[in-house]
């Protein structure tokens, strides 16, 4: 393996920032490389009302007052104090979903196997109280970033070296034709990322300690005027956009608690917010 | 490569993948940083880099070149080793070393942190021994 | 006079006849309460050296030449290996040697649990090693594993014979019983997870045998290696200074040491195997899960008529079924109990010693199980146990020493805080406290020796091959010797770690390390002091410091030695307390906060209140990670496991701890040796889960029936209390 400096934002090879994701998903086989990419030199990472650098690390973000309250408490929220200094807003965006099947390399609908990939879920039949609540259908991986629901919730757009989408489009459910979580392209990196001010935004997080914990459920929300979106994270194999009530929630036997903490927490968001 | 830890210049020979705690470890015989579960989520490897915590064990060392790398043995003379000794801040001492460099940065950056702002500093270095009352009392008294 | 004796040992709560030489004890106790030095704050005597990282790790450790190796372990809880073949490894970069099944006992093909080891690679980098490991072709056949505790006491899947305890006539007591209560309660598979691994580095010397490991207990060590390897035990040196935790999972060698001799002496190299985190918490041992199906049945004041149940250890392909149902057995003074335990051997990985082992699961039950009588009863919960209380042990024997009723005592400050606890409760977060009792071993015992040398600057080493897991002995060793000899504790040095520089040393294991060498320790200062005494006397100055008395002594060395005596005969030697636990439960989330947690624990003489303190709030925040958010998880369908990293296992972190309240009786028991001090590493674990259950119960009204109490076993509580809430209030009148 060898390691460049990225040197523009045209590159070959695996891109690498912060790294918190990759080098331990590269020591573990679950990622291979033969050549890593170090994008810190060339993704900015400054921060200004309503755009931030995509390389800006969680630990920039959580203690700047310009940043709106969903999103300065997801990155709070999130991973460990030094993971925080390590980790890129992007980097943070694009971290693999949870799922410990995937993590030991279970051969699931999401890993390559000898000849394309597998063909089970084993947390739906299996182990899965932290699992998703939605859409669990195909893969019931959660994915576990606060900071997307919070991006979600704010209705922010990326801007990348290949195009601007809103941050949704970044993400796309496992199929049998496509099993990639992201629309993301090789080589494409996320530069930036934009949103409009809110009136009033909170993230609330449900978790198994009080901190250095992924969400079993974590909930975003922001208000612009008389509209308000909500987002949760971990309840889904992506982030996920909130669209009526939970009720429509399709849990598995040992996660539909899940449910009732993600009810309480919406509510409790929405009166915060005054939604 | 080049590697600057604790002021010292030093020629790494690692293969591209070898972690920054393993060339503190191994190459350099700087054994007082710890690997306890070597995938970034315990907090025992912790060193500075550019004066921020950061997980050696999941740092690769060819991703430093150009960085200053501060480890506990660059933190001997620091009021926290006293700190963490008087107030019993330690049992097997396997994490210390790391729950001191993360210390060190929390005090380096706000030298009379609260409760909460301790509590949410320290929360990624893991103690199996327990000695978290007496960790958060030393950072609250490192001043003597 | 040294006396031949057949007596009990006990260790963790199992007892073995064994042959002892005893010396006499002939030290009277020091007076109650805080002396000179001993019973004084004291900071560690190595905290610098581990605090500033210079302090040597078997994990640290690397001699000249030293290999590094990577282990090849079952996958699957169940398999046999087809076909394996070594040579790819073999001539992977770096590789000096490969193992496989039949080469050593420790590797086999027939694998019984996850983790099992199977083959070996050594290579001159760790890297290299690991490389090497995955060329290495292995075909397995998987077999169907037997997973479920149950079922496998249904087969007769047994480690041991079932184990029947009873007492008096339960049936008559159930009969005579105004009220009973059953309930099932399930407690979870929880990880060690000592920071620094399992792991030895061995190496073959001209004669014999050097092993640097991390462990609990350095001659249990050598007696181990020296069957394995066919060797004298004399030609076989454990060494361990400092070592990295091990709670209960670091007193035995393992495979990891049998590999590397194995290796180190194929190679002629040392050889160093340490576990990965991940093998770490596959398979170096764990607190097994247990079933516990309980009754108890009391009149209406409270008295118990009888206690019964019937106890699953899901102990795993190998270990011990341990005393789950001792706290039913010895906590109160029911004339009536029942109970049969049962060890499942089951396709999962080999349970170990984890503080207080069955104590905890079995303390949990038991206590949540009063509580739920003392709720029907409309008892108060303190008072239920004040009326069950027994001064003697429920066979009829005398205690040593037992302030169980003290303890309950200094408790009652904390537990009259419940009614200002409760009315800070919100609509949708509930506050309560609740409480639980702890009995527990921690006696110690002989043998155990120490010996002493005071130069003529009256400076005094103390010598004796123990090990200090991190907690603490090695300070109030010296802090003993410093008090018998009268002099500055500063001017006392502790060598330790090491079988051929120093006498037999107990195991640290069944917080037996403080009573069974400390004893010893002082004997050898007095045996110095008496010494010095002497010389005092010769040189007309008696009274004087000791450094004036030894001063004109030169090279010439004052040599003391010291033994642990005996325990007492016809006495059961144990400690006790109390934790009262204040809980918030957040119904809508089933989130539960512990808030504060009160303990008093009755272990005897305090040698160093500070270092007590230490262990007292790490017990407690290991308790806390037991009831709230530890659990190992495996697969059901195939048994393997899932929760191996730190991410997916959580350990309680500096912001999950509650405000801790600790308080120890510190009356020295005047039956138990020179000291009068037991052991405190494992009885502030024991209450802590129970206490914080119960405190879930004040607040809510709900029963909590598992460990861990996540989000989900909350929600299932509290709906289930909510349920009967409704049918008592629908029911009709006199119902």
């Amino acid at each position: 393996m060898e390691l460049r400096r990225a040197s523009s934002t045209t590159f070959d090879g695996l891109p690498v920032h912060g790294g918190t994701e990759v080098v331990p998903l590269l020591r573990a086989g679950l990622l291979r490389t033969d050549t890593l990419v170090d994008i810190r030199g060339v993704v900015p990472r400054d921060i200004a009302p309503g755009r931030i650098g995509a390389g800006a690390t969680l630990a920039q973000l959580e203690c700047d007052p310009g940043i709106p309250e969903v999103l300065r408490e997801a990155c709070r929220l999130a991973a460990s104090p030094q993971l925080r200094n390590m980790g890129s807003l992007a980097g943070n965006l694009l971290q693999s979903t949870r799922c410990w099947y995937w993590r030991l390399g279970w051969p699931c609908r999401l890993h390559r196997v000898a000849n394309g990939y597998g063909d089970e879920c084993f947390a739906r039949d299996g182990e899965h109280r932290e699992h998703a609540i939605f859409a669990n259908d195909y893969c019931a991986s959660a994915h576990p970033s606060d900071v997307a629901a919070a991006l979600l919730a704010l209705d922010a757009r990326l801007r990348t070296t290949a195009r601007e989408l809103p941050v949704a489009e970044l993400y796309r459910l496992p199929t049998e034709a496509d099993r990639r979580t992201t629309t993301l392209e090789p080589g494409e990196v996320i530069l930036e990322v934009t949103f409009d001010e809110c009136d009033q935004s909170v993230y609330l997080k449900a978790m198994e300690r009080k901190r250095w914990a992924f969400p079993l459920v974590g909930v975003a929300a922001a208000r612009r005027g008389a509209k308000t979106r909500v987002a949760l994270a971990g309840v889904a194999p992506v982030p996920w956009l909130l669209s009526g009530e939970l009720d429509s929630a399709t849990p598995l036997p040992r996660n539909a608690y899940k449910v009732d903490v993600a009810r309480a927490l919406v509510k409790r968001a929405r009166a915060t917010i005054g939604a | 490569m080049q590697l600057t830890v604790n002021g010292h210049q030093y020629e790494v020979h690692g293969e591209v993948g070898t972690t920054l705690a393993e060339a503190l470890r191994e190459e350099l015989s700087l054994t007082g940083t710890k690997i306890a579960c070597g995938e970034g989520h315990c907090g025992a490897c912790t060193v500075l880099v550019d004066d921020e915590p950061v997980l050696s064990c999941i740092t690769l060392v060819h991703a430093v070149d150009g960085a200053r790398v501060t480890t506990i043995e660059g933190l001997r003379d620091h009021p926290m080793i006293d700190a963490f000794v008087r107030s019993d801040a330690l049992q097997c001492g396997f994490c210390t070393p790391g729950q001191i460099v993360s210390a060190v940065a929390l005090v380096e950056s706000e030298p009379a942190p609260t409760t909460e702002q301790i509590r949410h500093a320290m929360a990624g270095n893991l103690c199996r021994c327990g000695a978290y009352p007496k960790i958060e009392e030393a950072i609250r008294t490192w001043q003597g | 006079m040294a006396r031949l004796i057949r007596t009990e040992k006990e260790v963790e709560g199992r007892y073995e006849e064994v042959w002892l030489v005893v010396e006499e004890d002939s030290l009277d106790q020091w007076p109650a309460g805080p002396r000179e030095i001993v019973g004084r704050d004291a900071v560690r005597v190595d905290g610098r050296e581990r605090a500033t990282g210079q302090a040597v790790y078997t994990a640290d450790l690397a001699k000249p030449g030293m290999l590094h190796t990577a282990v090849l372990r079952s996958p699957h809880p169940r398999a046999r290996v087809a076909r394996i073949d070594l040579a790819p490894a073999l001539a992977m970069p770096g590789v000096h040697a490969a193992i496989g099944p039949g080469d050593i006992e420790q590797l086999t093909s027939d694998c019984s649990f996850q983790g099992e080891a199977i083959a070996a690679v050594c290579a001159d980098s760790l890297a290299h090693a690991r490389t090497a490991l995955r060329a290495i072709v292995c075909e397995f056949e998987v077999l169907e594993p037997l997973l479920d505790p149950d079922e496998a006491v249904r087969q007769g899947s047994l480690l041991g014979e079932a184990r029947e305890r009873s007492r008096g006539d339960y049936e008559r007591g159930l009969a005579e019983a105004d009220v009973v209560v059953e309930a099932e309660f399930r407690t979870q598979v929880v990880l060690h997870n000592s920071m620094e691994t399992h792991q030895a580095v061995v190496e073959w010397m001209a004669d014999g045998v050097e092993v640097h490991i991390s462990t609990q207990y350095i001659w249990g060590i050598r007696d181990a290696v020296a069957q394995g390897l066919a060797l004298p035990p004399d030609k076989v040196r454990i060494v361990c200074h400092y070592m990295g935790g091990g709670f209960g999972s670091k007193n035995s060698p393992d495979d990891y040491t049998f590999i590397a001799a194995e290796l180190a002496k194929r190679t002629n190299r040392p050889v160093k195997c340490a576990l990965t985190r991940r093998e770490e918490n596959t398979a170096a041992g764990n607190r097994n899960a247990t079933i516990q199906r309980l009754t108890v049945g009391a009149r209406s004041d409270g008295t118990l008529t009888a206690l019964g149940g019937e106890f699953v250890n899901a102990v795993g392909w190998d270990g011990w079924s341990s005393g789950t149902e001792g706290p039913m057995q010895m906590l109160y003074a029911c004339p009536n109990v029942k109970t049969t335990t049962y060890g499942a051997k089951l396709n999962l990985p080999p349970m170990k010693a984890f503080r207080a082992p069955g104590f905890v699961e079995g303390t949990f039950g038991l206590e949540a199980l009063l509580d739920e009588l003392a709720t029907k009863l409309d008892l108060d919960p303190l008072e239920l146990r004040r009326r069950n209380h027994t001064e003697a042990t429920p066979e009829g024997n005398e205690y040593s020493g037992k302030n169980l009723l003290e303890c309950y005592r200094r408790a009652e400050p904390h537990w009259e805080r419940r009614h200002e606890v409760r009315a800070r409760s919100t609509e949708t977060v509930k506050r309560g406290v609740g409480m639980a009792s702890q009995i527990w071993y921690g006696g110690g015992g002989p043998p155990s020796y120490a010996w002493i040398r005071v130069g003529s600057d009256g400076r005094a080493t103390v010598v004796t091959a123990m090990q200090d897991s991190g907690t603490g002995t090695k300070t109030a060793m010296a802090q003993i010797a410093a008090e018998e000899l009268g002099i500055p504790l500063e001017h006392v040095t502790v060598t330790l770690g090491d079988s051929d520089r120093g006498p037999y040393a107990a195991i640290s294991a069944g917080s037996s390390t403080t009573p069974s060498m400390g004893p010893a320790v002082r004997a050898a200062a007095a045996d110095a002091r008496g010494q010095i005494e002497d010389i005092a006397e010769q040189r007309g100055l008696k009274g004087a410091p000791v450094h004036e008395v030894v001063d004109v002594l030169e090279d010439s060395q004052i040599l003391g030695k010291g033994a642990r005596g005996p325990n007492p005969t016809g006495m059961q030697v144990l400690t006790f307390g109390v934790q009262v636990a204040e809980v918030a439960v957040d119904i809508e989330t089933g989130e539960v906060w512990v808030e504060r947690i009160a303990a008093v624990h009755d272990v005897g003489r305090v040698i160093n209140p500070l270092g007590a303190s230490s262990q007292i709030e790490g017990g407690i925040i290991q308790g806390i990670g037991h009831t709230l958010s530890e659990e190992r998880l495996h697969d059901p369908a195939t048994g393997r496991l899932l929760t191996t990293t730190l991410d997916a296992y959580k350990l309680p972190t500096i912001a999950d701890v509650p405000e801790i309240v600790s308080e120890l009786i510190d009356e020295p028991d005047t039956h138990l040796t020179n000291l009068g001090s037991k052991g405190l590493g494992e009885p502030p674990i024991i209450p802590t889960a129970a206490a914080i259950a119960n405190a879930i119960r004040d607040a809510t009204g709900a029963d909590v029936r598992r460990l861990p109490i996540s989000r989900e076993e909350m929600l299932r509580a509290l709906r289930e209390a909510e349920t009967r809430q409704k049918e008592k209030v629908g029911a009709p009148a006199g119902v």
